[in-house]
């Protein structure tokens, strides 16, 4: 439910934090999905594809944890863990 | 050319855009227009071609905050198209597990979405620093709500034991016990609720509504009844479609609802309360009076005290119907397929919800109409706008910005920009 809103909301995130750290691109998005969160990894993937087109996430390389733990409190949920980014100077991890 | 890692730990969250534009002509508001955009569902499309033991598995998805009255409305249309009567038990666990919903969705709208607003915090998280108490009783009557879903439901969200003709599994007495302690404890929180919430510093803001909800002659209705107003519409929810209609305007991608004969009208808490007040229990209606509540109540703010009220008579019915259960010999009755066309109307928490569709013979879906609560008051939303921010209008913009949202979530609008959201824009001509 709610997809297309939720993947939307999360590459604005991506984006914002892009932006404030004058990265270049995206390369690698790692999400966390939760056991109750109705999204597949495959599912997921195919939301971000579409909402990531034309972004500096399109050609990012998705990593996704699924959780299984139903009482987790935060089972519902999606989570956005990490990002790496490609930036102009030669910055450390 | 260089790589960083940064942790983010951000949690995703599903975005409405709400926006209000207020009209000023000769110092009166001409026109106050609440725009909601939020992406396409496709749930009634969705919907067509599959079978019909699959609506309310498919319905409940609809929402995560109450997925029992999307399930609700679905399967009693679904049976209504089939021919087929639950009654006696089975009846009586749908009612459980409906105030399991009212519950739960009426504890989080008072406690985490709408007292903040009474109480000048921006969210609860912020009131929770200064109230954590009052906070912690609030989850605590969710959970009690989330317990019945879980137990009847099978799961606290999107509950899957419910199905056309029944459940797949009923519970045993025994199962049902330790519920009830949970309910008793539960039913002392709603109580306080209600005094706590009475003592609130309330907007002098009486409307004149025409209210709409389900009626019941022999109980406070929820799951079924007849649609009544206080201006004399009694009729059949097979008939919804000749009185009511839906019609999209430029501004929003949410429907709006109509009356054919009297424009807008109210779904929800109040109507309920106004129309149904003498099916409350003893100790709803006495705690609703000690409240100050009259036999109706059209102040739209009131409303978070009447929800209160409501989660009262919902532990107090809840409690009963446990009492009372008896194990049924099977969790449901057949049904068998045949083309026909069926209707279900329940009580959401926000208000009326109408489900209708078209089966073709072996069961198919040829047709799906869903018409939710926060389509039916949209027009309700914008007509209280439009009353009540002609006397807001020397307020600072903040201030003004902040009594508008609160006044859009008197209703509990079932949209994701029910959190803090507006953009408010006030044009003057």
């Amino acid at each position: 439910m709610h997809e297309t809103a939720l993947v939307k909301n999360l590459i604005h995130r991506v984006e914002t934090l892009c932006a404030d750290e004058n990265a270049e691109r995206v390369v690698e998005v790692a999400v966390w999905l939760g056991a109750l969160c109705h999204m597949s990894p495959e599912h997921f993937t195919d939301h971000f594809r579409q909402e990531a087109a034309g972004t500096c996430a399109e050609q990012a390389q998705l990593r996704i944890e699924t959780s299984d733990d139903i009482n987790h409190p935060q089972a519902q949920d999606v989570l956005l863990q990490s990002l790496e980014l490609e930036t102009e100077d030669e910055a450390g991890p | 050319m260089g790589r960083k890692t940064i942790k983010v730990d951000y949690l995703a969250r599903v975005e409405g855009e709400g926006a209000l534009n207020v009209t000023i002509r000769d110092g009166q508001v001409s026109k106050a227009e609440l725009r909601i955009f939020e992406p396409p569902r496709f749930f009634e499309a969705f919907l067509r071609g599959r079978d019909y033991a699959e609506a309310p598995d498919v319905t409940a998805r609809i929402c995560g905050i109450c997925p029992v009255a999307y399930q609700m409305s679905a399967v009693h249309a679904m049976e209504n198209a089939l021919g087929i009567e639950v009654e006696g038990q089975l009846r009586a666990l749908r009612r459980l597990l409906y105030c399991g919903e009212w519950i739960e969705s009426h504890a989080l709208h008072i406690y985490m979405l709408h007292a903040p607003d009474f109480l000048g915090y921006a969210g609860a998280v912020d009131m929770a620093r200064d109230y954590p108490d009052i906070v912690k009783r609030g989850l605590s009557l969710k959970k009690a709500g989330n317990a019945i879903m879980a137990l009847l439901g099978g799961r606290e969200i999107h509950p899957i034991n419910v199905r056309v003709g029944g459940f797949y599994r009923t519970p045993t007495r025994k199962e049902l016990e330790p519920l009830a302690e949970t309910l008793k404890q539960a039913r002392e929180n709603a109580l306080a609720t209600v005094r706590w919430t009475a003592g609130l510093e309330m907007p002098e803001a009486e409307r004149d509504y025409h209210l709409v909800a389900l009626h019941h002659p022999g109980e406070y209705a929820m799951n079924v009844g007849r649609i009544v107003s206080n201006r004399g519409l009694d009729i059949a929810v097979a008939d919804y479609n000749r009185h009511f209609v839906e019609s999209h305007v430029q501004r929003s991608t949410a429907l709006h609802s109509h009356l054919r004969e009297h424009d807008c009208y109210l779904v929800g808490p109040l109507a309920r309360y106004s129309l149904n007040h003498g099916q409350l229990s003893s100790l709803a209606r006495e705690t609703a009076k000690e409240a100050g509540l009259g036999v109706t109540c059209t102040n739209p703010f009131q409303s978070i005290v009447v929800r209160s009220v409501e989660v009262v008579y919902a532990c107090d019915e809840a409690l009963r119907i446990i009492d009372e259960y008896r194990e049924p010999e099977r969790p449901f009755e057949l049904a068998e397929p045949k083309a026909s066309e069926g209707f279900g109307c329940t009580e959401a928490p926000r208000g009326l919800l109408f489900h209708r569709y078209r089966l073709d013979a072996s069961g198919g879906i040829l047709e799906a109409q869903i018409v939710p609560p926060t389509a039916q008051n949209q027009p309700s939303i914008e007509a209280d706008l439009k009353d009540l921010v002609g006397g807001w209008l020397d307020l600072p913009a903040d201030t003004l910005r902040e009594r508008c949202e609160q006044t859009i979530r008197n209703y509990d609008p079932c949209i994701s920009c029910a959190t803090h959201f507006l953009k408010l824009d006030v044009r003057h001509e």
